[in-house]
């Protein structure tokens, strides 16, 4: 059986160290690697294979310059609070809370996530999305949406999703502010 | 932050030393300054404070993922619970809301008269909100309660509103972080959002307070009536 190799990058011993030890009680998975700063994490990724990486929520900025890491699915180690927008770049998160098995069972889905989850993911409206969102922002229920734009009400729903998840923006009336600020409507339509 | 141990024998000037955070606390409680030498008890006992619920509140801010449990609540801290969340809505309506809406301003008058006008909507509409929210709150549960409670308080009211002004809270920030016209400066901007996070985190905490200190200590109440 082929292990899943994780790598663990966490400035707090105490976390590092505890990570590190409930990894190893499961059979399928192997630590490559615990450390404390993403210098070193990059060191180990230059000799060994790394499927998945647990980094602490806090590094988040710094992981997105570095390259290896754009490919890889990433465990987010959650030990404060933090800004949800933050937690939404990682594959999936873990906090202090978490339990033994959770943990294995999230490192394993991560390993087979597309990588494309990840940090790269772009926050640019589809064309499809805008025209949603116009709507949205005119006060049109799902269901006018949907009969306007000649699509499922489950598609309006689905790209409701998307928009809310790109923009950060939950409430309808903040959504038509952003249409507004972003000229996708002007004020005249609303 | 939530490793600071709270006892009735600290000091207020450590308490406040440890988590400045605390200070809104004693500025909406309106406890008189100086503090001189006095520890958290004496200055319960001085201002007629309960002070197990005092630490309580104080527990409940420096760590918003703490939850006091079943045993520390008593039915006789209700009265002080109400009068600290209706001191607490005072704080939002006349001091948070009016000086996160003045850094507003600041920005907005570097922004196009559609920027201008759309942003100030929104947060009138958002300040209206949480203020009607607050009305309801006040007349549906606090006064009730404070009558004797003659019928059972509907908190499942709350859950929504709760949840509708944390979106709407977030929803400020991200606008103004990601779609506001470059013509605003940074400082005013940094200003502005540094009020509303600052309003985000109170308002959270504010309702976990009523979520998980006066909703239990209304459930006791109406079980002993």
């Amino acid at each position: 059986m082929k292990h899943i190799s994780i790598a663990i990058v966490e400035p707090s011993p105490i976390i590092l160290e505890g990570v590190a030890s409930i990894v190893s009680h499961s059979p399928s998975l192997r630590v490559a690697g615990a450390v404390a700063t993403l210098g070193e994490l990059q060191a180990i990724m230059r000799n060994t294979e790394v499927d998945v990486v647990v980094a602490a929520v806090g590094l988040v900025r710094d992981i997105e310059g570095v390259a290896e890491l754009q490919s890889l699915p990433i465990i987010g180690m959650q030990s404060a609070i933090v800004d949800a927008a933050m937690l939404r770049r990682f594959t999936a998160v873990a906090t202090l809370y978490t339990s033994e098995e959770e943990l294995h069972r999230m490192i394993i889905d991560a390993a087979d996530m597309p990588a494309e989850h990840n940090y790269a993911e772009s926050h640019e409206l589809s064309e499809r999305e805008r025209d949603v969102l116009v709507l949205v922002a005119r006060g049109l229920t799902n269901k006018e949406i949907a009969s306007e734009l000649n699509i499922s009400p489950h598609t309006v729903i689905s790209h409701r999703k998307n928009i809310v998840h790109k923009t950060g923006i939950r409430s309808v009336a903040g959504l038509t502010v952003y249409a507004v600020l972003n000229k996708f409507i002007d004020s005249e339509r609303l | 932050m939530g490793s600071v141990a709270l006892s009735p024998e600290m000091k207020i000037y450590e308490l406040i030393d440890a988590a400045p955070i605390l200070l809104s606390l004693f500025s909406r409680l309106d406890i008189h300054l100086p503090f001189g030498d006095i520890s958290i008890a004496e200055m319960c006992r001085r201002d007629g404070y309960n002070t197990q619920l005092f630490m309580m509140l104080c527990a409940m801010h420096i760590d918003s993922r703490y939850r006091p449990s079943q045993e520390e609540m008593t039915e006789d801290m209700l009265p002080e619970v109400i009068a600290y969340l209706r001191a607490s809505h005072r704080y939002y309506a006349e001091r948070m809301l009016p000086h996160t809406a003045r850094h507003l301003e600041e920005v907005l008058s570097h922004c196009d008269d559609l920027s201008e006008r759309v942003l100030r909507r929104f947060y009138d509409d958002y300040a209206h909100y949480i203020k009607s929210h607050f009305e309801e709150e006040e007349r549906e549960i606090f006064t009730l309660m404070e009558r004797g409670g003659e019928r059972d308080a509907n908190f499942a009211l709350f859950d929504m509103p709760h949840a509708d002004i944390d979106d709407r809270s977030n929803d400020i920030a991200s606008l103004i972080v990601k779609s506001l016209p470059e013509s605003a400066p940074t400082s005013l901007r940094c200003d502005m959002l540094k009020d509303v996070y600052e309003l985000r985190d109170d308002l959270r905490r504010h309702s976990n307070i009523e979520t998980y200190v006066l909703r239990p200590l209304v459930v006791k109440y109406l079980k002993q009536r």
